[in-house]
């Protein structure tokens, strides 16, 4: 059995892709006979039924406090095999845990934080981890620009995708709830947040009249909300210049996401900083081609012929035509998308805690 | 000798092989195995491996690669030559193993089987292969323990490439150009990237002497098999003191070694100088039966009937072993026309290998495929001044360790302007700095530039975080970790065999020798050789290059033993500094300053092509 002391931003009870990504990965680990106790910065697992020997302790955000009760928490959880750090910034606290508790180190890095996080003290406390994993090739290869890591210590651990996400019937319900028209319906999901305007909902706007001219009763269906919205629907007037050719949806829940992937027609978000990209492999688990953009690790998901193809942000004729292409190519191959499930992810997760025990530790106890 | 190249999809989500990419590879090897090309891709398209052969060992189809075993279940691509082949395929024949053809390469996948990852211990050769091993599932990449076969890899975290050269696995397609920091410095320091660096970050060598696996989860750190360090130790262990003995035991190692590098299908030529090793080897061959061997000298028409010629005494060598002596006569005019194509051709940035091209097209008009050189036997005969200015440096200047800040500050004083009121030469500021310690004193014998010298050449960011991944100084002093008991001429003939030599000159006759197809033999690195040879303070006290005058029978000529060792006094060195555009004052730190700039404008990162 091997012992893990998990240091993350958040896991259960959290929001959002990275808690999710923590969800698969101990569950994915606790099922080949790790014993894992979780501690949170943020996100409440009080109530949420957790997996076999998994426990996660009361979210402390507090830095001093956090790295008090991740010591704490390392003397009960002892001997303590492996700290993982589920987040770049708390690597620097992740390796005095680890090196007092005398356990190897595991620091997940997930994609922007890579590479804005350039402080000296994070650099090398990553540089003295004994594995790194990231999400995407990309990453991965901005990671080893930045730090000093030999190529055999930073392994490629990619999202995966839930069974839940399948292709299905269209939902006539949502259909006719939306009011969508014939279509076809270009989808994007996302947080509409003044941060993240790298997804590229403007490059879509500004491509609508050219893809009306094709298809005159093309949608772009937004998905998601965030503080960016109403200027997002102002640019999306300038911009699309038909007023139905965008359309709005807010937040959607999740209960309809599924429906809604298989609503649309094409997946579509030429992101130039996205870190993995979940979505697109939603996406296409459910059946959509997807058109991606270059930059970031959005590659890694995106660029097999039976999922989709990579585009410039900036080129807009590429944006028509990827989509014009696309458009004409039917449904994403489940085949291409399969190593993505969960099956494969958690063999990889279980291989990767293998391959870290069989290193030599590199970080010696401190006593 | 050969070219190879590979790639294995080793993630789930990773894409099967592309062939396009393979035959990419396949194509910008094609001047290193002009007789054969052959590819191979696993069932489930997961693993690919391509090759290119030059035939030397069993010339029949039955020799023929990617090769695999006869249950399918090993495949081999492999580059180089096991000379102990037989030996090894009668102990694997008596172990109940069978054999299909007669090639070494055969010899290889049995051992696998017989031995596991471990088998590269027993082998005696110049080797770099790819292994698939479809039981395990796992890919092994292995170097022969000096570096003389180089083999690269670029790992995406998803799928790994190999291949002969790192210009191969760029020109795939799927590997970036982008630059390595530490690579950069390297080559600006010594003059040759340091292994395991490239130019490319994402592109490392297979480091000399070292095994590496790919499973599911991608390779493992390089797993280190053997170390100069640690066999010269060994061998300084040895109880034999006397000299006529030790002598004696020169003798048998050079005569051993000739006769182990003389196994091939194909007629073995020599690269003669005037020197006394490659003479060496030539009347050893002689002496073991060799008949009419091809020697091949190089002559500059520059230098006809001044003293600097090495052809009158090469061929007064070559007629007293019976040899055909071919010399070819290269001018600058020559130079001029090949230098684009030496550019292209030059795999890693590299001050050094232009004489080694040159001989290598001579030999290739000859109708030559295998040659022996007498590459390595300075470093282990101690042969460069550095057997005697470094030691005397660690030991004269130790003290100026104990005063800290004193080194820097000589420094910083003779950097600013005293030092070239002096006329001293720009690295003379660091002597007190680094020459109180074997790495700072190797260094400085051995570098093109000092680090503090860099600030005009390169990029400060790049600068500061090359140096700082590179770390120069621990690098070399590595390289004599493990070697307990080492005195002064083992400590510098590892630091010679386990950088110089092994990221300089052997690279080198890689890419020169076989750009035109000619595979570069070198007796005097061997392990078997060292070894085999007296303990390295007794080779010290030895007079060893007389030693190797007296190697075969009859010995060299008296002229060859009394000739000064010349070393890069050759007009390459002018050509050069014309063909980088600076005076020639007529030293070879100028000349090697100057091309070393040349070089690196020639482009090898980002967006150009070279």
């Amino acid at each position: 059995m091997t012992r893990i002391l998990a240091l993350v931003g958040d896991c259960y009870g959290g929001p959002g892709g990275i808690a999710r990504y923590n969800q698969d990965l101990f569950e994915a680990l606790a099922e080949g006979d790790a014993d894992i106790l979780i501690v949170p910065r943020l996100g409440d697992a009080t109530g949420i039924a957790l997996p076999d020997r998994i426990r996660q302790l009361p979210p402390v955000f507090g830095r001093l406090a956090f790295l008090f009760s991740s010591l704490v928490a390392a003397w009960r959880h002892r001997p303590v095999d492996v700290v993982f750090c589920g987040h770049v910034y708390m690597a620097p606290l992740a390796w005095i845990v680890a090196r007092v508790a005398r356990a190897r180190l595991w620091v997940q890095t997930h994609g922007a934080e890579t590479w804005v996080g350039r402080r000296n003290i994070v650099r090398r406390t990553i540089e003295a981890a004994d594995m790194v994993t990231t999400v995407s090739r990309g990453t991965r290869h901005i990671l080893m620009a930045w730090a000093d890591l030999a190529p055999a210590r930073v392994r490629v651990l990619p999202d995966t995708v839930r069974d839940v996400f399948q292709p299905g019937p269209r939902s006539p319900a949502l259909a006719d709830r939306l009011q969508l028209g014939p279509g076809p319906l270009l989808l994007t999901v996302g947080r509409l947040s003044a941060t993240e305007r790298y997804k590229g909902h403007e490059q879509i706007f500004a491509a609508m009249p050219d893809l009306r001219a094709r298809f005159p009763t093309i949608v772009h269906v937004v998905a998601g909300s965030g503080d960016d919205r109403a200027r997002l629907e102002g640019r999306a007037r300038e911009l699309a210049g038909d007023t139905g050719a965008v359309r709005f949806l807010g937040f959607v829940p999740e209960e309809d996401l599924l429906d809604l992937y298989r609503l649309a027609d094409l997946y579509v978000m030429p992101s130039s900083q996205e870190g993995f990209g979940i979505v697109y492999l939603e996406a296409a688990a459910c059946g959509l081609r997807v058109v991606g953009g270059q930059g970031g690790g959005s590659g890694d998901a995106v660029a097999h012929e039976g999922i989709g193809v990579l585009v410039d942000p900036e080129d807009k004729n590429a944006l028509v035509e990827a989509v014009t292409r696309l458009l004409g190519q039917g449904k994403a191959d489940q085949a291409a998308v399969d190593p993505y499930r969960r099956s494969h992810f958690a063999a990889a997760a279980r291989l990767l805690l293998a391959r870290l025990q069989v290193r030599p530790r590199r970080i010696r106890g401190g006593s | 000798m050969c070219g190879i190249a590979g790639l294995y999809a080793y993630l789930d989500v990773a894409p099967k092989v592309d062939r396009r990419e393979l035959a990419r590879m396949n194509t910008r090897l094609a001047p290193r195995g002009p007789d054969g090309s052959g590819d191979w891709c696993s069932p489930d398209e997961k693993v690919g491996f391509t090759h290119r052969r030059l035939a030397i060992i069993d010339l029949s189809d039955a020799g023929a690669q990617p090769m695999h075993s006869a249950d399918g279940t090993l495949t081999i691509t492999f580059n180089g030559e096991i000379y102990n082949y037989r030996e090894l395929r009668d102990e694997l024949l008596a172990k109940g193993y069978s054999f299909r053809s007669h090639s070494d390469t055969e010899v290889l996948l049995q051992l696998y089987r017989d031995r596991g990852p471990s088998m590269v211990e027993a082998l005696r050769g110049m080797f770099a292969f790819g292994l698939w091993d479809s039981r395990e599932r796992r890919l092994v990449m292995a170097r022969d323990p000096l570096g003389i076969r180089p083999l690269y890899y670029a790992d995406d975290g998803w799928t790994v490439r190999f291949a002969s050269t790192a210009k191969a696995l760029l020109a795939g397609g799927a590997v970036s150009r982008d630059p390595d920091p530490a690579g950069i410095v390297g080559f600006h320091l010594f003059g040759s990237v340091p292994e395991p660096f490239t130019v490319w970050q994402d592109i490392r060598s297979v480091p000399a002497g070292c095994t590496v696996t790919v499973d599911a989860t991608g390779p493992t750190e390089p797993r280190p098999y053997y170390s100069v360090a640690q066999a010269l130790s060994r061998r300084a262990a040895g109880t034999e003191r006397d000299p006529a003995r030790a002598r004696a035991l020169l003798s048998e190692a050079v005569h051993d070694s000739v006769r182990h590098h003389l196994v091939a299908d194909v007629p073995v030529a020599v690269f003669l100088s005037a020197g006394l090793d490659s003479g060496a080897l030539l009347g050893t061959m002689a002496e073991l039966g060799a008949r009419d061997t091809l020697a091949v000298t190089l002559a500059f028409a520059e230098f006809r009937g001044k003293p600097l010629d090495e052809a009158p005494l090469a061929a007064e060598i070559a007629a007293r072993y019976g040899a055909r002596h071919v010399v070819r006569t290269v001018d600058r005019a020559e130079f001029e026309t090949d230098l684009p194509a030496i550019l292209d051709a030059m795999d890693l940035p590299s001050t050094d290998g232009i004489n080694t091209w040159f001989v290598a097209k001579a030999a290739r008009e000859a109708g030559i495929k295998v040659a022996l050189s007498g590459l390595g036997a300075d470093e282990c005969f101690g042969g460069y001044p550095s057997f005697v200015d470094v030691p005397r440096s660690v030991h004269l200047l130790r003290p100026f360790n104990f005063l800290p800040g004193a080194g820097t500050l000589a420094r910083r004083l003779l950097t600013s302007g005293v030092g070239s009121a002096l006329g001293l030469h720009p690295k003379t500021a660091g002597v007190l700095e680094y020459g109180g310690n074997w790495a700072g004193a190797y260094l400085l014998r051995r570098s093109v530039y000092m680090p503090w010298e860099l600030d005009d050449l390169l990029d400060p960011a790049l600068l500061a975080e090359g140096l700082r991944r590179l770390a120069p100084l621990s690098r070399i002093a590595r390289e004599l970790h493990g070697g307990k008991g080492l005195g002064d001429f083992d400590r510098v003939a590892t630091l010679e065999t386990s950088l110089y030599m092994r990221n300089q000159l052997l690279r080198d006759a890689d890419w020169a020798g076989l750009a035109h197809g000619i595979e570069i033999r070198v007796p005097y690195v061997d392990p078997f050789f060292l070894a085999a040879l007296p303990p390295g303070d007794v080779l010290g006290g030895l007079n060893a290059k007389a030693a190797v005058a007296d190697v075969p029978k009859p010995p060299l000529p008296p002229a060859s033993r009394d000739r000064r060792k010349t070393g890069f006094v050759t007009p390459v060195g002018r050509w050069l500094s014309d063909a980088a555009g600076v005076a020639d004052d007529g030293s070879f730190s100028t000349a090697s300053r100057a091309w070393l700039r040349r070089v690196w404008q020639a482009g090898w990162t980002g967006s150009t092509v070279t």
